[in-house]
């Protein structure tokens, strides 16, 4: 039968207990806000009981330590989608910068790439004018000066591009140290765990480490793999090795064809890392993505309306009765604009080199200079029946890929809304995880599925709504 | 209950899915289910509606429609995270039960049974 002094120690040593317990507790009230701190719960040992005569007597319970209560599959989930997030995140901020530069700006003076547009039409249109009256000097001055602007406008769209594809490839390249400094402070507290906490949750360790590899996330497209000993090994999302245990990869830079290309033990991983994620993947994206299709649509329109106006131009005779070069290679060539040798590029070199408002060809090829001919023919190349960049007339081109953009740009909008949206809620399950007991956990979960439920009840309504509205009175009524 | 502003005291369709969106987001269950009975009531009043309004809610659809595939992605994503929990919460149900049967060397009986307990919350 235990005495009254083993049950005074038992109560002694249960309340030696709950005093450790009340240390962990009021830890995790002091690191409430601290970033990544992961509650932690204290852990009880039972006491062996001691036998006395064949009776076993209790001896009490100790408080062991604490332990950290994280999820891992949780926490990889919310880093894959900060990935994601921060990938979306940065190309839409690249795409928003390339949209504006195609939008016309409200209540500007001076023309600008915006206004592409609408100089194709004025400079189409400036042909009209002079069919009406082929020997006025100031038509003559208005088809060089629209040419001018439009060749200005298209040929700084161009420069403004390359300069925004340098100052990406910069944001890049500036990324490179945050991830090196990241793996290297990784792999250190890798050997750290490994050697203080092979078994068991390190606590403040790992929630340092996830605070890192949350960082590195928004970074680069990374994957996880749990090695042995608490270890971590850590890949691109193309299996390049960043960090195994206690060793860190360096990824280095070099300049590839005029851009920053990224290696990790010489192996240039560039492509990889545009499609893996992070923002280093938004930002390579735009610049080796975006950026140049936008520059190979504007070369394409600047190569096809130079050597497509060039082309008419020196098919007729000019107001000094000059023949062009067409009928006769070795009459004098009257370009309007200076000839592209090759697509590529075209946007950047395209300028007006006719400064004789004369040399403009209105009538046709051996007709006097009150003839119209060829200026009908050369306003006719921006008209429906003329086909002439990629098989679409110069202002239907522009028009489409203006289309094209603002669509990918708001796909990526779209993206990086519903990313952002699932980063949210997995904190809010992380936060509601972290430190609770089941029945709390029970109730988050609850929560989430109400939230989803309600959710696809709104998606259906609406649906049903906005398909009865743009059916235009066929109604559907859902009760 | 908040309000949304709108014409005839029918909230606008883009305000509608916009806030869908925001209180997914943040798993606002509570918004969610007020949002499903204003979306019933509008479906029941536009049966009375005339041919004008109805015009009118067409051009409230179209302008609706880029909000509506954001609200559907993030429909989505919040299927693919309910995914991840609900095999999150077999692999802790499944990792609890299997404990509370194996005693590993050196572990007590109460030390394996700690979390269970926990769960309960009578301890």
């Amino acid at each position: 039968m235990g005495t009254i002094s083993s049950a005074l120690s038992i109560m002694s040593q249960a309340l030696d207990a709950d005093q450790e317990a009340l240390n962990v507790v009021a830890n995790n009230v002091a690191n409430a806000n601290t970033p990544g701190y992961t509650e932690e719960t204290p852990d009880w040992q039972e006491n062996q009981p001691i036998s006395i005569n064949g009776v076993s007597y209790g001896q009490g319970v100790t408080e062991t330590g604490a332990t950290s209560e994280r999820d891992r599959v949780l926490e990889s989930r919310l880093d894959q989608q900060q990935q994601l997030a921060a990938s979306s995140g940065s190309r839409l901020t690249a795409l928003d910068t390339l949209q504006a530069l195609f939008t016309p700006a409200s209540g500007s003076s001076s023309s600008t790439a915006g206004d592409i547009g609408s100089d194709i039409t004025s400079f189409f249109n400036s042909f009209s004018s002079l069919e009406a009256n082929p020997t006025d000097n100031s038509l003559r001055q208005s088809v060089l000066s629209t040419a001018s602007t439009l060749a200005g406008d298209i040929s700084g769209a161009a420069a403004s591009l390359n300069s925004q594809r340098s100052a990406l490839d910069q944001e890049a390249a500036g990324t490179t140290s945050q991830v090196n400094a990241l793996t290297g402070a990784i792999a250190q507290l890798n050997q750290q765990i490994q050697t203080t906490s092979p078994d068991a949750d390190a606590g403040t360790l790992e929630d340092q480490r996830q605070e890192d590899l949350s960082q590195l996330s928004q970074l680069i497209g990374i994957n996880q793999i749990t090695t042995q000993n608490n270890g971590l090994e850590i890949t691109t999302t193309s299996g390049q090795l960043l960090v195994s245990e206690g060793t860190s990869y360096q990824l280095t830079t070099g300049m590839v064809n005029g851009v920053t290309d990224f290696f990790v033990n010489n192996t240039d991983i560039t492509a990889q890392l545009a499609s893996g994620g992070g923002s280093l993947g938004g930002y390579l994206t735009a610049r080796d993505t975006d950026i140049p299709s936008s520059l190979s649509s504007l070369d394409q329109l600047a190569y096809s309306i130079s050597t497509s106006v060039n082309k008419q131009n020196n098919a007729g005779t000019d107001y000094d009765g000059v023949e062009g070069n067409v009928a006769n290679s070795a009459n004098v060539a009257l370009n309007i604009f200076s000839e592209p040798t090759t697509v590529a590029g075209s946007a950047a070199s395209m300028s007006v080199v006719m400064t004789d408002p004369n040399q403009i060809a209105v009538a046709g090829a051996g007709d006097g200079t009150g003839d119209d001919t060829n200026a009908i023919a050369l306003a006719a190349l921006n008209s429906s029946t003329s086909t002439i960049v990629d098989g679409q007339t110069p202002i239907n081109y522009y028009s489409n890929f203006v289309t094209t953009l603002g669509s990918t740009v708001s796909s990526v909008q779209t993206e990086n809304t519903a990313q952002k949206a699932s980063v949210t809620q997995l904190q809010t399950q992380n936060d509601a995880l972290s430190g609770v007991n089941l029945n709390d956990e029970a109730s988050s979960m609850t929560t989430l599925e109400r939230s989803y439920q309600a959710a696809s009840q709104v998606f259906a309504m609406l649906n049903t709504i906005m398909a009865s509205a743009l059916n235009l009175g066929d109604q559907t009524a859902v009760s | 209950m908040q309000e949304i502003g709108g014409r005839h005291g029918h909230p606008k369709l883009k305000e509608l899915v916009v806030e869908a969106s925001r209180a997914l987001s943040r798993l606002d269950a509570d918004r969610l289910e007020e949002l499903a009975l204003s979306c019933q009531a509008l479906n029941r009043a536009l049966v009375h509606e005339d041919a004008e309004a109805h015009a009118m809610l067409a051009l409230e659809a179209k302008d609706a429609a880029g909000d509506m595939a954001v609200f559907a992605r993030v429909l989505e994503a919040t299927r693919a995270n309910l995914n991840v929990m609900n095999r999150l919460r077999e692999l802790r149900t499944g990792r609890l039960e299997y404990r509370e049967g194996r005693l590993e060397p050196g572990v007590s009986q109460a030390s394996a049974w700690r979390r269970t307990e926990s769960g309960h919350g009578d301890n």
